[in-house]
């Protein structure tokens, strides 16, 4: 896509059946749709316009990871004890030696979750394009409502394809169609 | 197919399992550990009734609590396998017979499982004086004892009767919408009144039956931990049951679909149960109270195999196996770790009732009788040595698990004979039929 800005020429639909029926039929005209916007999940959506399982669940993996070394090495420095640390201010707590796992267990426990939440926070953010003082483009404002839109791009289209993609929506029972650039 | 047949194959592989099962509870009651032999209690065999009969009832009463919450709940993708569900819950009937006799046991001195139980623990003239127990008897008694698994457990029973009765009249009744709404109504009043009476009093009889062979001792968390085990194993059994009678031509309807969800409860409980073992844990050897920490200092030293097999059984090869979703959705993998968890479950109930029996007819046979507020800690520093049945499950211990199974199957199968496999009439069937986890593959 070479264009800074994107044409878009969209669809709204007022249920998820009607949609479901609407993202079918053109999948059997070979219609390269943009993106569709639902309101809420709707179940079967993804695998037909046959979307690959989200990878965010691999950076949760990871910053649960970091999030439980982090916690296992400061306790460790604070209190000692352990192969790696001397302890910076090693501390008897109910005469329980300086390292003990027990009872690092819940602080482990919570920075992993801590670490796992805020990184996949920011990293779906950062993927998604959003963020502060990012200005985020929406299609129509209904789309968070009651509407389910299909959207095509319409850039490098003429006429012809345009009308096609009209008709289709019209075919499938399209409440609305507007186009807007993006 | 819709309606089971009990084949005769099955039929004699159940009737050996029980053989299995009787004869080792003969040996049991003959071949007593020469460490308590003296003490002349027949605690292995005791001991073993008591685990294999708590663990099947617990089983029973752990599903007839899930149909209550998923019914109240308006949940409809387990109606598919409901007709499993409502034998196993059933179990209640004849578990609860198991356990009454345990119950009046107690009266008639024919086991010394529950140290509160024997004579002289409540009168102050008594040698056998305790005053933790005193302290203790208002609950820790014989008539709490048989009031609860008679009465308690007998409204468990009745609700498990009546979600049946209820499942089965709407089967032969409730072809038409309107006809069916008044057994749905029925459905829910039952599990409205079972569920909270079985939150309050299903741990109220795990204290009683479970908790108190280590009469000194107790832990809050203690119900939780044991619920969520029985649920572990009715869940694992279920899957493998589902498994094999799909394998026959049963269950066409249940799908991967619906084995993935259980499978997902195996996952997800499995952590749970690890959550409440170790905070159990974790809280009492932080606390370091002499009268807990005893509890755990017991277990370390003298069934520490037990100990740390039970976290790797229960919840490190569950957690490595289940985490994937292609493990879930394959029977292979599903049925080795349900067996796992099934078999994993009942070594953790053989770890909490074994090392509380043992010490009780220790100090049967060091004293001919009971000792006082400090027996426990005595016994414990005598019960150093190796005790074949009480350290590890021996091969008598696991026959007579695989006899109470076999009395389980036997009556779950004979039950299912006797109501149509797919309850027709319900309405949630179909929601139960396009039940559907969107997984990537």
């Amino acid at each position: 896509m070479a264009a800074k800005y994107k044409d878009v020429l969209f669809g709204l639909y007022n249920d998820e059946t009607i949609l479901m029926k609407a993202i079918k039929t053109a999948k059997a005209k070979h219609l390269d749709i943009m993106d569709v916007y639902t309101p809420f999940p709707v179940h079967g959506l993804d695998p037909l316009l046959g979307l690959e399982e989200s990878r965010l669940h691999i950076v949760g993996f990871i910053f649960g990871l970091l999030g439980t070394l982090t916690a296992l090495c400061g306790i460790s420095f604070i209190f000692g004890g352990s192969l790696l640390f001397e302890g910076d201010w090693p501390t008897i707590f109910g005469g329980k030696p300086y390292w003990s796992l027990p009872a690092f267990i819940p602080i482990t426990f919570e920075l992993t979750v801590l670490f796992c939440g805020i990184g996949m926070t920011v990293v779906f953010y950062l993927i998604c394009g959003m963020g502060f003082g990012v200005d985020n483009p929406v299609l129509h404002d209904r789309i968070t409502d009651d509407k389910f839109c299909i959207a095509f791009q319409t850039n490098d289209m003429d006429d012809s394809g345009v009308d096609e993609l009209k008709g289709f929506f019209n075919e499938t029972g399209a409440e609305e169609v507007h186009t807007k650039q993006i | 197919m819709k309606q089971f047949t009990f084949e005769s194959k099955q039929k004699t592989l159940f009737m050996a399992m029980m053989g299995i099962g009787l004869l080792c509870l003969v040996l049991s009651y003959i071949f007593e550990p020469a460490a308590i032999a003296e003490a002349g209690v027949h605690q292995r065999f005791w001991s073993n009734f008591l685990l294999n009969a708590s663990y099947f009832t617990g089983m029973a009463f752990m599903i007839a609590f899930v149909i209550a919450a998923f019914t109240l709940a308006y949940s409809g993708w387990f109606i598919v396998f409901k007709r499993l569900w409502e034998p196993f819950a059933l179990f209640l009937v004849p578990g609860l017979v198991l356990m009454l006799v345990l119950a009046i046991g107690n009266y008639a001195h024919l086991h010394h499982l529950y140290h509160w139980a024997a004579d002289g623990v409540t009168d102050i003239n008594s040698e056998h004086y305790d005053a933790v127990l005193a302290g203790k008897s208002l609950f820790l008694n014989k008539g709490w004892y048989l009031f609860g698994t008679l009465v308690l457990g007998g409204i468990w029973a009745f609700c498990a009767v009546k979600f049946r009765q209820t499942s089965i009249a709407e089967d032969n009744d409730g072809a038409h919408p309107e006809k069916n709404f008044p057994y749905q109504a029925q459905l829910r009043k039952w599990s409205a009144v079972l569920l909270p009476i079985a939150a309050f009093t299903g741990p109220v009889m795990i204290w009683q039956w479970i908790m108190s062979v280590d009469a000194h001792w107790y832990s809050t968390l203690y119900a939780w931990y044991c619920m969520a085990g029985w649920w572990l194993a009715a869940c694992s059994l279920s899957i493998i049951l589902l498994i094999y009678l799909k394998g026959k031509g049963y269950f066409e309807q249940v799908t991967i679909e619906h084995l993935h969800d259980l499978a997902k409860y195996m996952f997800a409980f499995s952590i749970f149960w690890t959550y409440c073992w170790f905070s159990q844990y974790m809280l009492i050897w932080f606390a370091n109270v002499g009268e807990e920490t005893i509890y755990f200092r017991e277990r370390l030293d003298h069934y520490s195999a037990l100990f740390y097999g039970n976290l790797v059984i229960n919840f490190v090869l569950p957690f490595l196996i289940l985490m994937r979703n292609t493990t879930k959705r394959r029977n292979g993998t599903l049925i080795f770790a349900s067996l796992i968890v099934f078999l994993g479950h009942w070594m953790d109930f053989f770890y909490l009732i074994k090392p509380g029996t043992l010490i009780t007819a220790k100090e049967i046979a060091e004293g001919g009788g009971h000792h006082g507020a400090e027996g426990a800690h005595h016994a414990a520093a005598h019960a150093s040595t190796f005790v074949e049945g009480f350290t590890i499950p021996g091969l008598i211990d696991i026959g007579v698990m695989i006899g109470f199974l076999g009395f389980f199957l036997y009556f779950v199968f004979q039950q299912l004979t006797k109501a149509s496999l797919i309850p027709e009439n319900d309405p949630y069937l179909q929601e139960s039929l396009h039940h559907e986890v969107q997984v990537y593959e």
